[in-house]
């Protein structure tokens, strides 16, 4: 057997090709956070909730896999024809603090302690956590250079945010048009995902379908309880122990495609469309009129699957000019066909003359969720906001911005929220630099007034040093909705911070914060090796 | 604990702090001069200790090529494209041995007449030019007169790195429309093949120049239309790491969530600016959070519903009707407020149709027949038996309402 083996070793390495080593670019941080938040009492001083995070993070990408495009990059010539290339983003988080691994009491009729996670499963992304931001292999280049070819877990992106897809997505220069085609399918990445993560998920699933219908004695006499809360409890450490939520864990195929411009000189256009359904959970047979209660849906109550999210989108870019001054107007709109309605819209135009820019713009919000949620059904108000900022670029830099919010009430109760903010940033030699920010707003949700004063400094060229001032006076206005949350306080904060950079492309990074308001005083300090590390412009 | 401060005296120092700060930062910006339109980085600092004028030489009909013979056949930015001595001396009858020398009917030939300070025992100055980390081809752009780059020299003394084509310059003719713009082909690439933008001399970063991705002030919290562009140039500097660390990360952005940010945010978190689910997911994220803080209702909490002296909600905020301390207006205005804290199941155990609740409608008005019920029932009706388990009240046309 041993021969065998050894012959088996030998005859391999005598086949072996020759090793190819491609080239990679590689992004590893390491970051350890130790602080504390808050846990509010009515009576007696807050207590703190300690976090101890480490969170290791891994961005890779190998380019040009096999050396396809290797002749013309030595060559120093454009890239053309077929490349293969992995990209991903991996990350590790873990915190060791009593804010996620504590236990609390339950106010029931008598009092008893569980571990957070299991009183509170949203916890669960803090406690320990393997994600897969993205992974995928990309073919570009194929077709004379037409066609781009994704497959992994792939992002995909309507304008307004980031949703990642277990699946393929292809772009397709269309010949003889200055049209692109987009295409995507897969499953849509869910906390339950291998390597999934709860921060792609449709907002609004949480409680969703965390109950099950227990059947009554006729059809539509039955009612909602939580899943098995009275189960065998398994005292797992890194999961809840008392919440079961199969809708939850069900697949959702996803579907895209958009249609783009490609290369059409000051204008750049996308309409899109994107559908995600998944399954029901919890439907049972037919009725079976059995002495114990059915647990689930009846046949014909609930459909077999439903839709998550469906949404067409457009925007488009311009970018224009007359004589001196450029002029580059935008819209973007999104419509939800599951609620027959625009939910996301805005558009504006920003005019540049010289280091100046003007940009005056409206925008659109209309809340929506995840087809589960019943806050879709909701009385829920849109809001307009009307926007105007100004910038100044160069040494002496210059940023201003006001905005007015107007709430849709269909009950006729007005209201409204504005503000204003401005900055200023000087870069007085490449050693310092200083900046001054001011902020104001009022209406809807409280009224703020403050500002914040930074300098840095680089006394060496491997040590960066910062500091940084900012008071803010904040007037909620809840200030009825409990004593615990005062409605007027003054809150300070000095953050002091150093990049020591060790050797090339690695850093340590290290801030001090302390933040004071009227009654309570908070020290967090914050360490990072960055083994990435490009100094900042 | 210490007794709450009165916030007059802090507001007034702070007011003081913030208008002396922005004085002396603009006074000093004020007296000192702004950069140029050309990137130092691109083109770095350079030295030409040399006196010399293309107008004159351009007045006597001499042809660029003339004097910068190689730029014809040159492939790369690298190349060395200033004239040397070689390349003056068919006109200048240049002596080295006779630095004063005077050729009469000939242009200058003495040494200081293109040498400033020139003095026989002195090194000359040296010509110090940092060569464009860029990819370019002389060669392939032949056809086009030399001017289309770098402008009008009839006018021009020595010509500096003023006379040298901008991003903008580049984008005149290379945006026609018939191809696609791949930064690399222009731009030094590093491995990975992302965009290099860090040298030793400072760092690239997009300016005005005509793609629509110019890095402003603040530029970090403010990048959304840039970034939704659809030929948006992110990516080929950025990896997308970058995006959604900062998106979906796990450590508080301090430029973005400054200071004490877990007090302050609820100004921000009720008015929904900026929008917080372009980070954060509320029912998981927030929720969890606030559960875990003492503002949730599952676990241990100082707040007591029936309790008016220990309720987080006004008194009455939960009973029907609208106004300023009822929850119905509140939840219309902000309902991921709502969600922030409270699950689906708190509010069901009022808006549900189930037989022995309240049976509180949470539908707008002129709900029943509506395109978005009929969409929300078409798309996903298990949503609905959330509330309506009899058969006969799903669905947007029955009567019973």
């Amino acid at each position: 057997m041993l021969r065998a083996c050894i012959a088996a070793v030998v005859l391999a390495a005598g086949l072996a090709s020759p090793a190819h080593a491609y080239e990679f670019w590689l992004r590893a941080q390491t970051i350890g956070q130790v602080y504390q938040l808050r846990d509010y009492r009515l009576i007696g001083p807050d207590l703190f909730l300690g976090r101890r995070r480490y969170t290791q993070t891994l961005a890779l990408r190998i380019w040009d896999v096999g050396d396809l495009a290797a002749a013309r990059r030595e060559s120093h010539l454009p890239e053309r024809g077929l490349r293969i290339s992995w990209q991903s983003y991996l990350r590790i988080d873990h915190d060791f603090g009593t804010y996620s691994s504590g236990r609390v009491t339950i106010p029931l009729s008598v009092s008893v302690k569980r571990d957070a996670l299991d009183v509170t499963p949203e916890l669960g992304e803090s406690v320990a956590s393997l994600e897969l931001l993205y992974g995928y292999l990309e073919l570009t280049g194929l077709f004379d250079d037409r066609l781009t070819v994704q497959v992994g877990r792939v992002l995909a992106d309507d304008g307004w945010g980031t949703s990642g897809v277990d699946g393929a997505a292809a772009q397709l220069a269309v010949p003889n048009t200055p049209l692109t085609v987009s295409a995507l399918a897969g499953l849509a990445v869910r906390a339950s995902s291998p390597l999934g993560l709860s921060a792609y998920e449709l907002d609004g699933t949480s409680g969703a379908a965390c109950q099950e219908l227990v059947e009554g004695p006729t059809p539509g006499s039955g009612t909602w309880k939580l899943i098995d809360r009275n189960r065998q409890i398994s005292n797992n450490r890194l999961t809840s122990d008392f919440e079961l939520c199969p809708q939850r864990d069900v697949l959702q195929p996803t579907v895209g495609v958009a249609l783009a411009t490609r290369a059409i000189h000051g204008v750049a256009a996308e309409l899109g469309y994107r559908r995600t359904w998944s399954s029901t959970a919890g439907v049972i047979g037919p009725v079976d009129r059995l002495m114990y209660p059915d647990l689930g849906l009846y046949p014909g109550l609930a459909p077999g699957s439903g839709v998550d999210e469906e949404r067409l989108w457009a925007r488009v870019h311009a970018a224009l000019r007359a004589g001196e001054l450029a002029i580059a107007p935008y819209a973007d709109v999104r419509y939800s066909l599951l609620h027959a309605a625009v939910d996301r819209a805005d558009a504006g135009v920003r005019l540049e003359r010289g280091k100046h820019s003007l940009e005056p713009s409206v925008e659109y919000f209309l809340p929506t969720f995840d087809g589960d949620s019943i806050f879709n059904v909701f009385s829920i108000e849109p809001t307009t906001d009307l926007r105007l900022a100004y910038q100044r670029a160069g040494a002496l830099a210059v940023r201003a911005s006001g905005w007015l919010r107007a709430y849709h009430h269909e009950d006729g109760l007005a209201s409204r929220a504005g503000g204003a903010d401005a900055g200023v940033e000087r870069v007085f030699s490449p050693r310092w630099r200083g900046r001054v920010d001011a902020l104001w707003d009022d209406g809807y949700g409280g009224r703020r007034i403050g500002g914040s004063a930074e300098a840095g400094w680089r006394p060496a060229r491997t040590l960066w040093l910062r500091g940084r001032l900012i008071t803010l006076a904040v007037a909620r206005d809840d200030g009825g909705t409990g004593t615990a949350a005062r409605p007027r306080y003054v809150t300070s904060s000095a953050v002091v911070s150093s990049t020591w950079r060790l050797s090339d492309g690695v850093a340590l990074h290290s801030i001090l914060e302390l933040d004071d308001d009227a009654t309570h005083l908070q020290y967090r300090a914050i360490g990072m090796f960055d083994f990435a590390f490009a100094p900042e412009p | 604990m210490r007794s709450p401060r009165s916030p007059r005296a802090p507001r007034a120092i702070v007011l003081g702090l913030v208008v002396a700060s922005v004085l002396a930062v603009v006074s000093a910006g004020l007296a000192a001069p702004d950069p140029t339109a050309w990137s130092p980085v691109i083109y770095p600092m350079q030295r030409l200790p040399l006196i010399f004028s293309h107008a004159q030489h351009l007045a006597r009909g001499t042809p660029c090529a003339a004097c910068h013979a190689a730029a014809t056949s040159s492939r790369s930015a690298v190349d060395n494209l200033l004239p040397t001595e070689a390349a003056c001396l068919p006109c200048h009858p240049i002596d080295r041995a006779q630095p004063e020398l005077v050729v009469a009917g000939a242009p200058p030939v003495a040494c200081r007449a293109c040498h400033p300070g020139y003095a026989p025992d002195v090194p000359v100055a040296r010509v110090y030019l940092t060569p464009p980390p860029l990819k370019f081809d002389h060669s392939a752009h032949r056809a086009a007169p030399c001017e289309t780059c770098h402008g009008d020299l009839r006018s021009v003394g020595l010509a500096t790195t003023q006379h040298l084509p901008t991003m903008a310059t580049c984008l005149r003719c290379h945006t026609s429309g018939g191809e696609v713009r791949h930064c690399a082909d222009c731009h030094l690439a590093k491995l990975g093949g992302l965009i290099e933008t860090a040298f030793d001399h400072g760092a690239l970063v997009p300016s005005h120049g005509g793609l629509g991705d110019a890095h402003g002030p603040d530029f970090k919290n403010h990048h959304t239309q840039e970034a939704r562009q659809r030929d948006a140039t992110c990516g080929a500097c950025h990896d997308r790491s970058e995006c959604v660390a900062c998106h979906q990360g796990v450590v508080k952005p301090m430029e973005f969530h400054p200071g004490d940010y877990v007090r302050t945010h609820a100004v921000e978190a009720k008015r929904g600016k900026p929008d917080c689910s372009a980070c954060h997911r509320a029912q998981s994220f927030c929720v969890g959070c606030h559960e875990r803080s003492g503002l949730g209702t599952r676990g241990e909490t100082e707040f007591r519903a029936g309790d008016p002296s220990r309720a987080f909600h006004p008194a009455g905020w939960a009973t029907e009707g609208v106004g300023p301390n009822r929850h119905a207006l509140e939840a219309r205005r902000n309902i991921a407020s709502c969600a922030s804290c409270h699950r689906e199941d708190e509010c069901l155990a009022c808006h549900s149709a189930q037989p022995g609740g309240p049976r509180a409608s949470p539908h707008p008005a002129g709900w029943r027949g509506s395109a978005r019920c009929k969409a929300l029932d078409r798309g996903n009706r298990r949503m609905c038996t959330r509330c309506h388990i009899v058969q006969d009240e799903l669905g947007c046309d029955w009567s019973a309402r």
